[in-house]
């Protein structure tokens, strides 16, 4: 499957059926977004990180978030599961606003799994332990109920020979797998990645790729921050290209590579295609 | 051990300035014999075994000075020239290093017979003294005899406030610094967030009250207050000096003292931790509350442990000062015995030797504590990889 996109670059289709696939799963709620952000504010300090945002993720489709470092891009992504808080606007799950007052994130953040550039594993825990910790703690799962899905997942990753390794002793590429383990041992329904492959060497970030790939083709919903060009022209359904706290420019890979509206986009895309 | 193994591999090695070094041991052999014999010496004086070993002391002395000439005569050629320079490896060379190690035994010899047994013989004729002796170690090893059910009885009373006063602040200081480093979460309701507010003003406060005042006084402050209220709920003197002893009220403040540095200690380690890692506790859907817990707690008291262990030997030597209720630790006893005899210098040298015995000791186990803890982390993971 992971060939057959990679050899399609021309079409694009690929990637596109694999979410129509997808979506009819949720059959349910297949019109309804799963994600809504609307007029989005971000202020650090003095500095105004997200000067209003709107953004809908539909089930089964794949979201790339691209642009130059310091355009809001990671923070869009820390706001979609409040791990930062918004200074104004609405993000909603489902039907569900996380910017509400007393909203239950908790709850909510166990369907939405993230994987972080910097892998975050637990470093007081062995991999299986790490993929374990929250099934355990909040669906009651017992331990080996939750222990034989995290090596489902493991071995789906390839990495169930390292159940039992320190994460210390993995490498980024593995550890940044591992991190997509932990995540889909929550069983979300859609994963963010802010910048998986940033922290890894250029050899290794194939691995987490594919695996990323895979995932999509699985259809899960994803909204990946990135700096892989290809990986957002070839697996996404949709890019977002942002500039300066606000999104400048969305539509298809074919659209946004092939034929980019804004100045902007071209010039970005020109920094990045030419290295 | 790894220092033992180092020293025969130093004798095993030829060495480029094995007359120089070997001159300076006999040298201080030779000076070592010139003192005077005592009862426990074993080398006869004037015996025929001394002076044999007194001439080979000379003879490299007297070889050691030629070859010295020689250097001076041929200078750089002397590798050369020199009948003294001996190359590594050859049998002469081997022969230089037999005769520099027997010299050394023999200042060994010496040293054991004269100042090894001297102060083995001091000792027992001090210890047996009559009346309190004039001199200094004499003196010294005479109160330490005498008293030294008093010494003993302090320096367990100071192992032990320190020791119980240690553990009992790490499990308060960790109750305490999870009120100090709450945080506000997204779900907290109002009622949360003022019992949030209350506990991290009362640790803050408590910190700064307990780390800016001195112990001297927080402990004459705690055992007399202890003491008035229990008269003040109709207990006699007698009574009240049973249940709120001078030790008890010892190790209340040294519990209480502790606690607000380990607390600090113990926060320091806590946000020495990545950040990273509580969100992603928290982005799987943990709370607060269960990553703080689960995740962030245990790496944080890891990081922590060098610093909390330290605190031990903190409360080995503050623990001194306790002395002033009337504790009878190591300081109390030797104030006591420095009143018995009147003599306070050689009372208060031993004070500082066993202080500083107690120290390094508790340092060398907490050290191999620390490693144990450590290693115990690593090692379930290797046998289980």
């Amino acid at each position: 499957m992971a060939d057959a996109t990679n050899t399609a670059v021309p079409g694009e289709t690929v990637p596109t059926d694999v979410a129509a696939v997808g979506a009819p799963a949720g059959a349910a709620d297949a019109g309804a977004p799963l994600i809504r952000v609307e007029g989005l504010h971000k202020t650090f300090g003095e500095l105004e990180v997200l000067k209003g945002i709107d953004l809908t993720v539909m089930p089964g489709e794949v979201v790339t978030i691209i642009g130059a470092s310091g355009s809001g891009k990671s923070t869009l992504l820390r706001c979609l599961n409040l791990l930062e808080r918004p200074d104004a606007g609405h993000v909603w799950f489902r039907d569900q606003d996380l910017t509400a007052e007393r909203c239950d994130v908790n709850a909510l953040r166990e369907h939405i799994g993230m994987v972080f550039q910097g892998f975050n594993l637990f470093n007081n825990m062995d991999v299986l332990d790490n993929c374990t910790l929250a099934p355990v703690t909040l669906k009651k799962m017992t331990k080996p109920e939750a222990e034989k899905v995290a090596l489902e997942h493991l071995a789906s990753v390839g990495l169930e020979q390292f159940a039992h390794a320190n994460v210390g002793r993995l490498s980024g590429g593995q550890k940044q797998r591992v991190a997509i383990a932990r995540a889909l041992c929550m069983n979300p329904e859609i994963m963010l990645f802010d910048e998986p492959t940033s922290a890894l060497d250029p050899e290794i970030v194939g691995e987490v790729l594919e695996v990323m790939r895979t995932l999509a083709d699985g259809g899960m919903t994803m909204v990946v921050v990135t700096h892989e060009m290809d990986f957002a022209r070839n697996v996404s359904d949709r890019v977002v290209f942002m500039d300066r706290g606000v999104i400048c420019e969305e539509g298809s890979p074919e659209q946004i590579f092939g034929a980019p509206e804004h100045e902007r986009t071209r010039e970005f895309l020109a920094r990045y295609l030419a290295s | 051990m790894n220092a033992l193994s180092r020293l025969i591999a130093f004798g095993r090695a030829d060495h480029r300035y094995v007359y120089l070094g070997t001159s300076a041991i006999a040298a201080a052999g030779l000076l070592v014999s010139q003192q005077n014999p005592t009862p426990l010496s074993f080398l006869i004086h004037g015996g025929l075994v001394q002076d044999a070993m007194w001439a080979i002391l000379w003879i490299w002395l007297v070889l050691s000075a030629a070859a010295l000439v020689t250097k001076l005569m041929y200078g750089r050629a002397y590798a050369e020239k020199s009948p003294f320079a001996v190359k590594p490896g050859t049998p002469a060379a081997i022969c230089l290093r037999y005769l520099s190690l027997f010299v050394a035994g023999i200042t060994l010899i010496f040293i054991i017979d004269r100042i090894v047994l001297g102060t083995v013989a001091l000792a027992q004729v001090s210890a047996a003294a009559e009346s309190n002796p004039t001199g200094f170690l004499p003196s010294l090893i005479y109160m330490t005899a005498r008293s030294g059910d008093l010494f003993l009885h302090g320096i367990g009373t100071t192992v032990g406030l320190a020791t119980f006063g240690t553990i009992i602040a790490f499990f308060l200081s960790i109750l305490f610094v999870f009120l100090r480093i709450q945080q506000f979460d997204l779900i907290d309701n109002d009622a949360v967030r003022f019992a949030k507010t209350v506990g991290r003003g009362f640790a803050k406060f408590y910190s700064t009250v307990v780390r800016g005042t001195p112990m001297m006084v927080q402990g004459a402050l705690i055992f007399y207050a202890g003491y008035g209220v229990l008269l003040g709920l109709g207990l006699d003197t007698g009574q009240a000096n049973e249940i709120w002893s001078a030790f008890t009220a010892g190790l209340v403040t040294i519990s209480l003292n502790s606690t607000a540095y380990m607390m600090e200690v113990l926060r320091g380690g806590i946000e020495s931790v990545d950040p990273g890692q509580a969100e992603a506790a928290r982005s799987l859907g943990l709370s607060q509350w269960q990553a703080m817990r689960k995740v962030v707690f245990p790496q944080g008291v890891k990081n922590a442990i060098p610093a909390l262990t330290n605190e031990l030997i903190i409360n080995m030597k503050d623990s001194s000062v306790l002395s002033i209720i009337g504790v009878f630790d190591l300081m109390y006893a030797t104030t006591t015995v420095a009143g018995i005899y009147y003599r306070q210098m050689e009372v208060y040298c031993v004070a500082m030797v066993v202080y500083l015995v107690l120290t390094l000791v508790a340092g060398r186990l907490l050290e191999a504590f620390g490693r144990k803890l450590g290693a115990e982390a690593t090692s379930t993971l290797l046998s289980s990889n």
